[in-house]
C-alpha cells in the first residue's frame, strides 16, 4: 500500500460520498471486470432514480435494476440473464413499467461519451443506421436520441448522437496508485471514454500500488489521477466476472449460480439477499464464498502470470550537466556560466 | 466417410470455411468465436481475427467467453478501442464479419431486440450492441442460427440486410456497395441470397436434415436451388478440433446444462461433507 492520501477510502464512503440519487451513473467497465463491488455497494446503500449508462449490461445492471435502483437505462446490450426461457431483471421492469430504456448501438453509444470525454456537444456516427428501429424508434430521449445534420463540406446527411456526460462512473481496474492514477490493460472497448466522460470517478482496483509503477509504465494508465474522486482498494472486487492477470470468470457462480436465480423475480432476489444485501463488504463477500464452496474453488480462478514484455523508459542522460561537469552542447561548467552571465551585464542585483 | 458429428459442430465448421486466408474477420458471440478459432488454426492461418472490444489479431487457445475475453489466449497484437474497431470497419478494413440471428426476414433484415411490444416487451433480447454497424459497412456478413426464428415481419428492425430486396440496399447510397449478408448458416442447412432479387434460398442442406423440416420453420416459401446439393462433410481434423476447442459447443446447449449441473450438485455434495 501506498502512502495515505485523501482518496483512498471504502467503498462504502466512496459511494456514499460521491454517488446521489437521480444521477447519471455510467458503469465504466464493458462485458469484462465489472465493478462488481461498487455496484453492489451503490445497491445497498439502496441509491435510487439513475439514469443508467451501460455499454453491455451483465449482471451489473440487473443486480441494479432489481435492487430499485434504476429509472431509466440507456444501453447497446442487456445479457437476457435467465438464459433463453427465463427472464431478466430488466425485462420484468419493462413488462412492470418501471423502466424505461433507450437503444444505441455499440459505436453510438460510445461515439456519446467520446463526445463528452472531449467536450464536444455532438459525435457523428455511422449512417447506416438510419434505416432500421434503432433510429426511427424513440424511447425517453425522444427527437434528442439521434439529429441528422447536413456536413458542411461535402453537404451528405450526417446522424449524430448528443454527448454524454454522466455525473459519476464506477469503474474496476487491475491497479491504481493512491492518487488515483488507474492502469487497466485487456480488452479496453469503451472503459476509458466512459470514465473521461464523467464529471466525477470512483475507481476500484485490485490493488494500489507504489506511484513508481505507474510511472515506469504510463501507456497502461487510462485515467490520470487529477480526474479521480475515491480509489477504493478491493480485491475479487470484479467477482464473479474476471480481470486480466488476476483471475478468470467464476462460471460455478455466474453460469451455476446467477444465471438460474436470474430467471425469476423471487429467485434473483433471494441471490441478492445473500451475496448483496448479506454481505456488508467485497471482504465479507469473499468470506462467505469461502465458507461455503472452499478456497479451493476461488484457487481455480486465479491467473497464471503471463508478463508483458517490459516497455524501455529509458533515456541516454538525465541531466544537461556530463560527468565533467560542463553543459552538453554549451560546453562551459554551471560556475563558468555565471561568470559569464556576470560579466555580461546580465544578471541584476 | 468421415467420422459422425453433430449438427452444432457442422454449422461452425460451415461457418469456419466462410473465413478466407488474409482476411480481416470480426467475430460475433458464441459460434463465431469457435468458427474463426478453426479457421484460423486448419483453414485461414493469416486471417487477422478481431473483436469490436478492440482486441485484434488474437489466437484463441481455448473457446471465448464474450467478445471481450482475452483470457482465453496468450496476449493478442493490438489493443484498441471500441471507437476505432468500428471506424475500422466504416472505413472498410473489415471484410468478413459474423453475426447471430434471432428474427430474421427473407432479405437477411435482423431483430435481436425485442420479441412483442418494445416498451412491453414479450421478451426483451439483448439489443444491437455491434450488428447494425456491423452487417452495415463490413464488405459481407455471414449470419449465424442456432435457435433463432424465420418470420414474415420483424418485430423490431434492428440491423439491415437487403432491405426490402433488389437493388433497395444499395440504392440509399448509405452502405458500401455491395455490402450485405452473403449466408446464413443455420443447423440445417446453409442459404445464399440471390444476386438479383436478394431473396434468401436454401443453397445446401446439412446430412440427414429434410427438406420438409427446413421449409416447416420458414414462414413464406422458401426458394431451393435448383441444384441443391448436401453440405460438405466436416473433416476428421475439424470435428478434433472442435471437441478440444470447445467441447460445450459439441456438447449441445441441453447436455452442456445437465451435465453442468450435476458437477454443480457433487460439488456441492462434496462441499456438505467436507463441512460435516
Amino acid at each position: 500500500m501506498a502512502e495515505v492520501s485523501g482518496k483512498v477510502m471504502s467503498a462504502k464512503e466512496a459511494v456514499a460520498q460521491f454517488v446521489h440519487d437521480g444521477d447519471e451513473l455510467v458503469i465504466g467497465n464493458y462485458t469484462v471486470g465489472s465493478c462488481a463491488e461498487l455496484v453492489y455497494e451503490i445497491t445497498r446503500q439502496g441509491k435510487k432514480g439513475f439514469t443508467l449508462y451501460s455499454q453491455s449490461g451483465i449482471f451489473d445492471v440487473e443486480v441494479l435494476v432489481a435492487g430499485g435502483c434504476v429509472d431509466r437505462l440507456v444501453t447497446t446490450y442487456v445479457m437476457r440473464s435467465g438464459g433463453k426461457k427465463g427472464g431478466s431483471a430488466v425485462e420484468r421492469a419493462l413488462k412492470a413499467g418501471t423502466l424505461q430504456i433507450e437503444d444505441y448501438t455499440n459505436f453510438e453509444y460510445n461515439a456519446r461519451l467520446v463526445a463528452g470525454m472531449h467536450g464536444f456537444s455532438f459525435m457523428p456516427v455511422l449512417e447506416g443506421v438510419m434505416v432500421t428501429d434503432i433510429f426511427r424508434r424513440r424511447g425517453f430521449m425522444g427527437e434528442k436520441k439521434f439529429q441528422v445534420i447536413k456536413c458542411p463540406y461535402t453537404g451528405k446527411d450526417i446522424l449524430t448522437v448528443p454527448a454524454a456526460a454522466p455525473d459519476v462512473c464506477v469503474i474496476h481496474v487491475q491497479r491504481a496508485d493512491a492518487e488515483g492514477n488507474a492502469q487497466y490493460w485487456g480488452a479496453m472497448g469503451s472503459v476509458a471514454a466512459a470514465a473521461l466522460a464523467s464529471k466525477r470517478i470512483i475507481v476500484s482496483c485490485e490493488e494500489i500500488v507504489d506511484h513508481d509503477i505507474i510511472r515506469s509504465s504510463p501507456h497502461l494508465t487510462i485515467i490520470p489521477a487529477y480526474r479521480v474522486n475515491a480509489v477504493v482498494e478491493v480485491p475479487w472486487g470484479a467477482h464473479p466476472t474476471e480481470v486480466l492477470g488476476y483471475y478468470n470468470v467464476d462460471t460455478f457462480m455466474y453460469n451455476g449460480l446467477f444465471t438460474a436465480a436470474a430467471a425469476t423475480a423471487s429467485g434473483l432476489s433471494d441471490w441478492m439477499d445473500e451475496w448483496v444485501y448479506g454481505c456488508p463488504d467485497r471482504a465479507h463477500y469473499i468470506d462467505h464464498y469461502i465458507a461455503k464452496f472452499g478456497s479451493e474453488t476461488l484457487d481455480e480462478l486465479r491467473a497464471k502470470p503471463f508478463y508483458s514484455a517490459p516497455a524501455d523508459y529509458g533515456a541516454a542522460f538525465t541531466s544537461h550537466w556530463d560527468r565533467n561537469g560542463r553543459e552538453r552542447s554549451m560546453g562551459v561548467t554551471l560556475p563558468e556560466l555565471e561568470k559569464l552571465l556576470q560579466e555580461r551585464g546580465k544578471v541584476y542585483e | 466417410m468421415s467420422k459422425p458429428f453433430t449438427l452444432d459442430e457442422l454449422l461452425a465448421i460451415a461457418v469456419a470455411r466462410e473465413i478466407h486466408d488474409y482476411e480481416n474477420v470480426v467475430l460475433g458471440v458464441g459460434v463465431p468465436m469457435t468458427a474463426g478459432a478453426l479457421a484460423k488454426q486448419l483453414l485461414a492461418p493469416h486471417a487477422t481475427l478481431m473483436m469490436e472490444s478492440g482486441i485484434v489479431d488474437i489466437r484463441p487457445l481455448l473457446s471465448l467467453n464474450n467478445i471481450a475475453d482475452a483470457h482465453s489466449a496468450r496476449g493478442f497484437s493490438y489493443a484498441t478501442d471500441l471507437f476505432s474497431a468500428f471506424t475500422a470497419t466504416y472505413r472498410g478494413f473489415v471484410d468478413v464479419c459474423f453475426l447471430g440471428v434471432a428474427q430474421v426476414d427473407k432479405y437477411g433484415n435482423l431483430n435481436t431486440t425485442v420479441i412483442g411490444d418494445y416498451n412491453k416487451p414479450d421478451m426483451r433480447l439483448p439489443g444491437s450492441g455491434g450488428a447494425a454497424d456491423f452487417i452495415s459497412y463490413a464488405k459481407r456478413t455471414v449470419l449465424t442460427m442456432r435457435g433463432g426464428t424465420f418470420v414474415n415481419k420483424l418485430d423490431y428492425f434492428t440491423s439491415p440486410g437487403y432491405l426490402e430486396g433488389g437493388d433497395s440496399r444499395d440504392k440509399t447510397g448509405l452502405f458500401p456497395v455491395g455490402s450485405g449478408p452473403s449466408a446464413l448458416i443455420s443447423t440445417k442447412g446453409i442459404f445464399r441470397f440471390d444476386p438479383v432479387t436478394k431473396e434468401m434460398y436454401l443453397a445446401t442442406i446439412h446430412p440427414g436434415v429434410s427438406l420438409e423440416s427446413v421449409k416447416k420453420d420458414i414462414p413464406w416459401d422458401l426458394k431451393v436451388s435448383p441444384d441443391l446439393s448436401q453440405t460438405e462433410r466436416p473433416t476428421d481434423e475439424e470435428i478434433d478440433f472442435i471437441r478440444n476447442f470447445a467441447p460445450e459447443l459439441s456438447a449441445g446447449r441441453e447436455l452442456t446444462v445437465e451435465l453442468r449441473n450435476a458437477a454443480l450438485r457433487k460439488k456441492a455434495e462434496l462441499r456438505a461433507g467436507k463441512n460435516a
